[in-house]
């Protein structure tokens, strides 16, 4: 026996000796027991998963010692843990390639916060008051129980409601099964700045309702109608591993990117052409554009297939789309409309994306589906340098749970149909979704509630919604738990990224899927979820895929983090069923916007924060200090305004301004910026919270309060750049507006 | 000896800040909060400045990811009354925050803004602190910190190159900025080394030096932007 065995065994046995007599002083001795083996000051490198977004990026994570402050069997004490120290993009993962934003370095943050929820939590005081009491998660589990229970006495299980946020994992699989099994609806996703549209345009074109991959590592030209691909939407680090490439990873060779946008996004910042039109008239350019392809015969009207047959006049080569008439709708010279047509015809592979403002509008869908036309005419769709759907796991068919889908309800129905006296939920679940704080305040969610008899979250700290909660069951953190993701884009290959836990729960939390599992096992008629607990759903998904290793893919995805390969038939999702064309052809129609052009004189543009998203992120400190790219902003909220608008308005930089719609006012600061058109006016989301920890509450303004409950008149999606304000001057800086740049030598070296 | 340098492609970046964050979390830089950031105190080794041109419609902005240039003849290194600030054989601006006593003439000789007073010693709200790296020392009141190039890293991975009786391989070493960036637009290298990835691109004619006519010989060389019509 060497001096360190001697040394644990003692420590071991002597504790033990001490756990035996409790409430002795001797339990210090805690103290000596290390979690797990750890050598002090070693790093150790675990897989991890990235789970502030749905792109499901790979994570390598640093663990190395540190003394924690720790809660274990009822003792409170310092114990040695092996603690997560740094998250790095992992080198190898399909998706990001070891890149990693700064959302997802800052996501530690969360495993650390201080206002985490450590215990369950049962409410004592009014709604919304924040006054908690903690109970056992015996006490706690036995409660839920029986609300599910009674729910099912009364035949009333469909009354159950599951608010949770959009991303394809297994988690949601079980969740899904979870509701099923019980007798509820699917869960209701709900994302402010979220991509249905684009989905379902997918679908019509394609055949495939999801989000998709751009090669732009091998793509000549792109042409990106306001999708931010850059900064904050769809898979952005995987596009940024890309978009390096195309720039400066072919000898030689440099692809050319245009962005067509009326205010500019960091990610039009990066374009070599910028070409700002009138809201809600993309999908015409984009058409404009395939006119001029096909008036030159090189692309014939039919090489669209599918996709073009749904715009009405494709075949005939769209005649009323010729320069001059987009001119006329988009306010872009015709000349530069050829300009664009002839690179996007000239340097192939071309390939273009829309995403974000552009489909936020009353006419979202047609804007889709004119820029999937455009991708089909140019052969985009499954070639280099082109579009893919990445192929998804189909978890319900690899676990054999055989629960049919259901068509989700979207939140917006439920709300409106609740608060109108028809069915409204009897419990309802909140799984990190906020929608208190995201949803257009005339959809009234907070009011529609206020009404329901019980509320239950599992988040990690009190926000909006979860603050109504009568019991908060918290979750681990993604470091803590199980974490994986399915990504829906940013790989070719199909991708499962699946990580362990990393490091020991910091709190007395579990894990919202255990729980979940737990609960379909105490009710009175047991769910017989076939699984014990969630790792054993992950490793039944992936007992049939194939494995690198040949010790089965659970066991790669252990070590990697990550699944990735050639899904085997029947597990892979199967194209869209609704491949038949719409019954009429959509036609551009003029995008409808909520309030009178003379009282609100402004078009309103909420855009997701590079930092914070739509807001679930501003509970971070890194991010709150981390300095916007554009503004140099921090710990602040502002709105953009144009120079020639603010000199008319008489509004100077760092003035505090109102900003109105129909539906709110907010009182925010000016920042005057050249990269916004003159009738719009541009506000980052996240800011604004009313609860969302120590860093974020009462911080600045959520643009959201502001926006009319406007819709994409196709999907039903939320038109949520839809919305037209006035800008009123309140009076001069007070000083909440906080840049990074205010004092730095920055001009004179802008000409390199 | 290595002299250590790195290339910022400008045709690569895309203004993410992802770097911006990875040298927070690498180098326990404290965040100040509003209050403090509000009066000019908040540290960030590395920041993204923004150049706008033009003016609407015709107008364009571009990135410059700007931290210690890690000078050859630094202007901040002979004003330092106690040497904290000084020269390392390897190429580094080193600063030695025990030596510091705080003068911060260093930051005003310095041309690129990159230096930080700390007005406070630092603090984390429970458990914050856990997410510290053991490797970078706590910089307490009253000293000036900077962008090390990540030296923790540069020092481990050549005590390990030298366990192992060989030396640092090209992309070894990759300060935090280095290692998250997505896009690739950070390379970090020997700059002594004519095959190194950094050396390549340090000869670039799309290369050249921030604010080269204060004849501060910087060690980082930024490749321009291209731009198409």
């Amino acid at each position: 026996m060497d001096r360190r065995s001697f040394i644990k065994l003692t420590a071991v046995t002597g504790t033990g000796a001490a756990l035996a007599s409790c409430g002795n002083p001797e339990n210090d001795f805690i103290r000596f027991i290390p979690d797990e083996m750890i050598v002090p000051g070693v790093a150790v490198w675990k897989p991890g998963v990235c789970s502030l977004c749905p792109a499901g990026c790979g994570l390598t994570v640093r663990v190395m010692d540190a003394d924690a402050d720790v809660v274990r069997d009822g003792q409170a004490g310092i114990v040695r843990i092996a603690a997560a120290k740094k998250l790095e993009g992992a080198p190898d993962h399909p998706v990001n390639h070891g890149g990693l934003c700064a959302r997802g370095q800052a996501a530690i943050q969360v495993t650390y916060h201080p206002d985490r929820i450590t215990q369950p939590l049962r409410r004592t005081g009014e709604r919304g008051d924040g006054l908690y009491e903690a109970v056992s998660w015996d006490d706690a589990l036995a409660e839920i129980v029986s609300r599910l229970d009674a729910l099912e006495g009364a035949g009333n299980q469909g009354s159950l409601t599951y608010l949770t946020r959009v991303g394809r994992s297994h988690r949601a699989a079980l969740v899904r099964d979870f509701l099923v099994r019980f007798g509820a609806p699917p869960p209701v996703a709900f994302e402010i700045f979220g991509d249905d549209v684009l989905r379902r345009a997918n679908a019509l074109s394609f055949g495939r309702e999801q989000l998709p991959t751009f090669d732009l590592a091998n793509a000549m030209y792109v042409l990106s109608f306001g999708a931010d691909f850059l900064g904050t939407w769809n898979s952005p680090v995987a596009q940024n591993v890309a978009y390096g490439r195309m720039r400066q990873g072919r000898r030689g060779v440099r692809g050319a990117f245009a962005q067509v946008e009326s205010r500019m996004s960091q990610t039009g910042a990066s374009a070599d052409e910028w070409v700002p039109v009138r809201p809600g008239t993309d999908g015409v350019l984009a058409l404009g554009i395939a006119h001029l392809l096909m008036s030159t015969g090189a692309y014939p009207s039919d090489a669209a297939g599918r996709a073009g047959a749904l715009i009405e006049g494709w075949a005939a080569g769209l005649p009323g789309y010729a320069p001059e008439d987009v001119e006329r709708m988009t306010g872009l010279e015709a000349a530069r409309v050829e300009g664009l047509a002839r690179q996007f015809s000239d340097a192939r592979p071309a390939v273009a994306i829309v995403g974000g403002a552009p489909l936020a509008h009353s006419n979202g869908l047609f804007t889709a589906l004119a820029v999937n036309a455009l991708n089909a005419l140019v052969g985009a769709p499954g070639r280099d340098g082109g579009i893919f759907f990445t192929p998804q796991l189909d978890v319900a068919a690899a676990v054999q749970s055989g629960s049919p889908a259901q068509p989700a309800v979207a939140l917006e129905s439920l709300v409106t149909e609740g608060l109108a006296g028809g069915a409204s939920p009897e419990v309802v679940f909140v799984d990190g979704a906020n929608p208190v704080f995201t949803a257009p305040p005339a959809w009234r969610v907070r009011e529609w509630l206020e009404q329901v008899p019980y509320i239950v979250s599992f988040g990690h700290f009190l926000d909006e919604t979860s603050i109504l909660a009568d019991l908060i069951l918290p979750d681990h953190s993604s470091l803590e738990s199980w974490a994986e993701a399915l990504p829906e884009s940013g790989a070719v290959m199909a991708v499962a990224s699946i990580a362990p836990p990393v490091m020991r729960p910091l709190h007395q939390t579990r894990a919202t899927p255990d729980v979940l599992l737990e609960v379909g096992r105490m009710l009175g008629t047991p769910l017989a979820l076939p699984w014990e607990t969630f790792d054993e759903l992950l490793g039944a998904s992936l007992a049939g895929l194939p494995s690198a290793s040949g010790s089965g893919a659970l066991a790669d995805a252990r070590q990697a983090g990550v699944w990735s390969g050639e899904l085997p038939a029947g597990l892979a999702v199967a194209d869209s069923a609704d491949t038949s064309p719409a019954s009429v052809p959509v036609a551009f129609t003029a995008p409808e916007f909520d309030g009178d052009a003379d009282e609100y004189p402004f078009h309103f543009l909420p855009y997701s924060s590079n930092a914070f998203l739509d807001g679930s992120l501003a509970h971070l400190p890194w991010l709150q200090e981390m300095p916007d790219p554009l503004t140099s902003a921090m710990w602040s909220s502002w709105v953009e305004i144009n120079p020639v608008t603010a000199e008319r308005l008489g509004i100077s930089a760092g003035d505090v301004v109102e900003v109105t719609s129909a539906h709110g006012t907010v009182r925010t600061r000016v920042v005057v910026s050249p990269g916004i058109a003159p009738d719009l006016v541009a506000m980052p989301a996240g800011q604004g919270h009313r609860t969302f920890t120590r860093y974020a509450s009462g911080r600045g303004e959520n643009p959201v309060e502001l926006l009319a409950p406007m819709t994409d008149a196709a999907t039903g999606a939320l038109a949520w750049a839809a919305t037209r304000v006035r800008v009123t001057r309140v009076g001069p800086p007070d000083g909440r507006l906080i840049l990074f740049a205010g004092s730095l030598r920055e001009h004179g070296e802008e000409h390199r | 000896m290595p002299q250590w340098g790195m290339a910022v492609d400008l045709d690569r970046c895309t203004g993410c800040g992802g770097c911006v964050v990875a040298c927070h979390a690498e180098n326990n830089i404290s965040t100040v909060g509003d209050e403090q950031a509000a009066v000019g105190r908040a540290k960030h080794w590395l920041r993204i400045e923004r150049y706008w041109e033009g003016d609407f419609p015709d107008v364009r902005l571009k990135f410059r990811p700007v931290m210690c240039q890690q000078c050859d003849n630094a202007p901040c290194e002979p004003v330092c009354p106690t040497y904290a600030s000084h020269h390392t054989d390897d190429g580094l601006n080193a600063q030695v925050y025990n030596r510091c006593i705080g003068t911060r003439y260093c930051a005003n000789a310095c041309p690129y803004n990159a230096r930080f007073f700390d007005f406070f010693n630092p603090s984390w709200d429970k458990p914050l602190q856990l997410q510290l790296n053991p490797d970078v020392s706590l910089r307490e009141v009253g000293v000036m910190e900077k962008c090390t190039f990540c030296v923790q890293r540069i020092r481990a991975a050549g005590t390990q190159a030298k366990a192992e009786e060989r030396d640092v391989a090209d992309g070894e070493i990759q300060p935090a900025c280095v290692q998250s960036c997505g896009a690739r637009a950070l390379v970090f290298g020997d700059l002594e080394n004519p095959s190194s990835e950094v050396s390549r691109l340090s000869r670039s004619p799309r290369g050249s030096k921030l604010l080269e006519d204060t004849g501060a010989q910087p060690s980082v060389t930024y490749l321009s932007r291209l731009t198409q019509v």
